[in-house]
């Protein structure tokens, strides 16, 4: 698992630019700490998603009447749900360079996260071919958050999972994840292959955004 | 008879899992568990027979999950009457069964503790101190705090029961495949800290199957002076379509559990996945093996959160600069509550190798109490060496030692009685390794006879409150030579029949002995060294120092201590090299060419400009300095770094400078700062500040990166900058904009659903604090978001906000602030 440098430049806002030397070495270092203090985890679950009357989804954990979830689970009667963490040793990085060093606490988020993002694809990409030999095909992976996927869905998601207990994963009062490089998601099951190619950032439809891909 | 009597009778045996039994009932994911204990009683009870009948010992309460943030005061269910249920449920079943002891179960919150999480440690405690009320009173036999995969919550679910309850406490945690728990301890770490609680009976829990467990629990057999017990689950788990399953049966965990039993382990019983059945397999299996004999290991142990360190084999460096003694820097930092510097000191002296840190911060007119629970809460975020709490303020000990997440070093008790009443109660209380210095009423014995009796009647007295010799290291105290010539000769006796008379353990404060003298790290160097031959267990030093390192290594290398001399040879091989290089070159040099010269023509040295506007942090301070030796710093200010700070703002607003490198030249320009700072006040002048700014991360945010950058950009421009932190009050940020006048804040929100506390603050400031302009940024928001909360300025990033003070400053004529 290593993190996308072009996305690590993303993250710092460097668009489409080259670093230069000093900074592309803070990367690889950042990278290295990373992988010492990082003890990626996850847990995951398949379950029957049902579609009520009033148009919203239970699929156990939670309800929710998301348009956008609905939209991206259409024609799903399943659904893999996930929850994964790089740790709590990352969150202790973040906090020592955030004391000690301001420029490499914001190069570390970045890698961190793109560190999270990369650990994610490896989750789907090995439970897409997992799925595929069985003759199914998963959606991208939506999270709480997105869209109208309200954040108040995941705690009935992480509780329903076990994810404290089993992989440390919390909740604030105001719903944040801790570790902060965390990920949930709801990876809509189907029989058939559409709709399941558009991933990662440009599922999204805010077009304007400085980040977007 | 007790749980704690009988169990040193004969092997007893705790009861299995209860999730996957209550499913088979009917329990729907996502319900909670803990609910059935009222809605129905005769399942729960049933289950709990089950067990009994099936050969175990002890029943847990359903209990597992059972808190206030999961059953709110006003729900349907409240804590106190589920947990007298559950209780109520399992006493019935041990009357029914006519045998057995009630566990009262307590598991994690499942909240994270602050400084990561939002939780405060104080209110963890009394989020379990009222499970263990109703439960203790239900009828409770004993406590078991399980599952635990942080240690810092596991010490504030111990201190609850123990504070709140007189029932024995039996504490396991859960361990990942690397044998280290969620937030990073260790075998040995949690041992440390669990023992130094006084928690009854230890172990392990969850996570693993009974064959992965054996490597740990022979771990901690092996460090564990109190029974050790262990509840695996049933192997292994995966996924079957959907379902958990574990991937041995009844007869392989029985097997394994009987290896378990050999290896060490004192009580056995089963956690996920484990039913009645495995339980009376283990019991067949496992009820003829002999108890193990228990004795005491005899270890002195500290540890932190992540790990522990022992004294008695490698001599322990404990770093002593964090403390303000004799350094007006250190004292300015604590005055000001500048916490990075005292954070900066504990990092370089880690990386200078120290094991301990010392912590000392008293100093006359602050609050010491509140300043020591500040810094050791940073202190053991940031960095994870255990830490030697030393104040003699009473108040801030305990304060410092009730927070320390770990066993910590304390420092320190004497021989006097008034003092050990006060020390030893907190160090039974919350567990701890004590300094006790060779003195007493009359005084510091000038004989090492006379100091030996006062570590004789320490030990003595210490026993007395249940504080065994282990956990105190004899400080044989060192005068200054200077002033008396014997002082080292007795001090170095004392050490010696402390451990050859006593058997005990020693440490010592290593520089006072060459006070008065000139060149005092030779003296300093030489004597560390005779110490650690006379038998010391571990020094107090300044670890930055490298004769005092040069010496501890060579002695490790000299006393067998470093393998193959690899640890030596390791540090100072490439030294060696780097000698060489140098006098090849002291002999090359030119003759009138001193090494200055030399170093400004190969162009190490460069201006402070270039320094900053290439963000060299480690030349900017030294740049600094040699541009104060042409002007003054105002004018350094104004004509060279205000510049160079401009040009990378420029640049990053062009988007030609990234915000890597805009920070790395604002820190570059910080240390730069630091410098010039000294040399104004050693003038007796001080920069003209600039106004106040009050900068917040909005209640329920902890993102704090964004605000931070805000922070040190608007200090390079002079801005009087006071920083309220994360998850701060509405209230918080009116009360300080109100009582600073402040004509500026700045509030930061990363999230959507933390924006509402964002206009929530704004509107209150409008109210009670009209003069203030706001400034708001963070991801989530946007220049129509902004005006829409009634923000005055949207700043997309940390130079836009920069501009905007400078403009508010300047359409206020400077320093006019509206009343």
């Amino acid at each position: 698992m290593t993190a996308d440098r072009r996305e690590v430049l993303r993250y710092l806002g460097y668009g489409g630019h080259a670093a230069d030397e000093a900074v592309t070495v803070l990367i690889a270092e950042c990278e290295n700490e990373l992988s010492e203090a990082a003890t990626p985890r996850f847990v995951s679950q398949m379950l029957l998603l049902r579609r009520l009357m009033d148009g919203s989804l239970d699929c156990g954990f939670f309800r929710t009447d998301s348009k956008k979830l609905s939209k991206t689970l259409s024609g799903c009667g399943q659904v893999l749900v996930m929850a994964a963490t790089l740790g709590a040793g990352v969150d202790r990085l973040l906090a020592r360079y955030g004391r000690l060093s301001l420029t490499k606490a914001v190069v570390m988020q970045a890698t961190a996260a793109a560190l999270m993002e990369a650990y994610c694809n490896e989750l789907c990409t090995g439970w897409r071919e997992e799925y595929e030999r069985k003759g199914l095909y998963l959606r991208p992976r939506f999270s709480p958050g997105y869209g109208d996927f309200p954040l108040s869905c995941q705690e009935g998601l992480l509780n329903g999972l076990q994810a404290g207990k089993r992989i440390g994963i919390t909740l604030t009062e105001g719903s944040l994840m801790m570790p902060s490089k965390s990920v949930t998601a709801v990876i809509g099951i189907s029989e058939n292959k559409e709709f399941c190619t558009v991933t990662g950032c440009e599922i999204c439809e805010k077009t304007d955004c400085a980040y977007r891909r | 008879m007790n749980v704690l009597e009988l169990m040193k009778i004969r092997r007893i045996f705790f009861d299995g899992g209860t999730g996957s039994l209550l499913q088979e009932k009917g329990l729907k994911p996502g319900e909670f568990p803990e609910t059935w204990n009222l809605l129905y009683p005769h399942i729960i009870e049933d289950l709990h027979r089950a067990y009994l009948d099936a050969g175990a010992d002890v029943i847990t309460t359903n209990t597992f999950g059972l808190n206030r943030f999961k059953f709110k005061p006003d729900g349907e269910w409240t804590v106190r009457e589920l947990a007298k249920a559950a209780v109520g449920n399992a006493r019935r079943a041990v009357e029914a069964c006519g045998h057995g002891y009630v566990a009262l179960d307590l598991g994690p919150t499942g909240r994270l503790l602050a400084p990561y999480g939002d939780l405060a440690f104080e209110d963890a405690c009394s989020v379990y101190r009222e499970v263990v009320g109703a439960g203790a009173a239900a009828g409770a036999d004993l406590i078991i705090i399980e599952t635990m995969g942080d240690s810092y919550e596991l010490k504030a679910a111990v201190l609850a029961a123990k504070e709140c309850s007189h029932l024995p406490v039996f504490a396991t945690v859960t361990l990942d495949e690397k044998g280290k728990m969620l937030t990073g301890g260790d075998v040995e770490s949690v041992t440390a800290l669990l023992e130094g609680l006084g928690v009854d009976v230890i172990g392990l829990n969850c996570g693993l199957g009974p064959i992965q467990l054996l490597p740990f629990l022979k771990k901690m057999v092996s460090v564990a002076s109190v029974p050790v017990l262990v509840n695996p689950n049933a192997g292994l788990p995966r996924s079957d379509n959907g379902h958990t399953v574990y991937d041995i049966d009844s007869n392989a965990f029985a097997a394994a559990m009987k290896k378990l039993a050999e290896a060490g382990a004192f009580i056995l019983g089963g956690c996920c996945g484990t039913t009645p059945d495995h339980i009376q397999k283990t019991r067949a299996w496992c009820s003829d093996i002999p108890l193990p004999v228990l004795e005491d290991k005899g270890r002195t142990v500290v540890s932190s959160y992540s790990h522990a360190v022992t004294f008695g084999g490698r001599p322990v460096l404990v770093g002593e600069r964090i403390n303000p003694t004799g350094k007006p820097r250190f004292k300015q930092a604590l005055r000001e509550h500048d916490i990075s510097y005292i954070l900066n000191i504990g990092a370089a002296q880690q990386e200078s190798r120290a094991d301990v840190l010392d912590v000392n911060v008293g100093l006359p007119g602050i609050d010491e109490a509140a300043m020591m629970e500040t810094v050791v809460t940073e202190l053991q975020s940031v960095l994870d060496l255990p830490l030697q709490i030393d104040t003699s303020d009473v108040k801030a000990m305990e304060r410092a030692m009730r927070i320390y997440n770990g066993k910590p070093l304390i420092n320190s008790v004497n021989g006097k009685k008034e003092v050990m009443e006060q020390i030893f109660p907190l160090v039974k209380h919350y567990g701890g390794v004590v300094v006790a210095l060779c003195l007493d009423e009359d005084g510091i014995p000038e004989t090492a006879d006379g100091r030996i009796a006062v570590a004789k009647k320490i030990y003595k007295t210490a026993e007395s409150y249940g504080i065994a010799k282990k956990d105190i290291l004899i400080d044989a105290l060192c005068m200054a030579v200077s002033s008396d010539k014997n002082g080292a000769l007795v001090t170095l006796e004392t050490v010696r029949r402390v451990r050859d008379e006593l058997g005990g353990q020693t440490v010592l404060g290593v520089s006072n002995v060459s006070f008065g003298l000139p060149m005092r790290e030779h003296i300093n160097a030489a004597f560390f060294l005779m110490a650690l031959q006379n038998g010391l267990s571990a020094g107090i030093i300044n670890p930055n120092l490298e004769a005092m390192m040069a010496v501890y290594d060579s002695f490790l290398v000299l006393t067998a201590k470093d393998e193959n001399c690899a640890g030596y040879v390791g540090r100072y091989a490439s030294r060696e090299a780097e000698k060489k290089t140098r006098q090849e070159k002291k002999e090359t040099a030119l003759p009138n060419g001193s090494e200055k010269a030399a170093r400004l023509d190969t162009g190490q040295v460069s201006g402070l400009k270039k320094s900053i506007l290439r963000g060299m942090i480690q030349t900017a301070g030294e740049a600094s300095r040699e541009a104060l030796r042409q002007s003054d710093a105002l004018t350094i200010i104004n004509e060279e770094m205000i510049p160079a700070l401009d040009e990378v703002g420029k640049g990053f607003e062009a988007g030609t400078v990234f915000l890597p490198q805009l920070l790395m030249s604002a820190e570059a320009a910080r240390a730069a700062f630091a410098v010039l700072k000294e040399s104004m006040a050693a003038g007796g002048g001080a920069q003209k500040k600039r106004s106040k700014v009050i900068l917040a991360t909005v209640k329920g945010d902890i993102h704090d990166i964004g605000k931070n950058i805000v922070k040190v950009l608007l200090e390079n421009y002079s801005f009087d900058v006071i920083d309220l932190g994360r998850d701060v009050a509405p209230e918080t940020v009116v009360e300080r904009t109100v009582t600073e006048h402040a004509p500026l804040v700045g509030l930061s929100a990363l999230m959507t659903t933390t924006v509402v506390s964002m206009e929530e603050t704004i509107r209150r400031l409008r109210d009670r604090a009209p003069w203030a302009r706001i400034m708001v940024g963070g991801a989530v928001l946007t220049r129509e978001y902004a005006d829409s909360i009634g923000a005055d300025m949207y700043c997309k990033d940390a130079m836009a906000s920069v501009k905007f003070a400078l403009s508010c400053e300047e359409a206020l004529g400077v320093k006019e602030i509206p009343m």
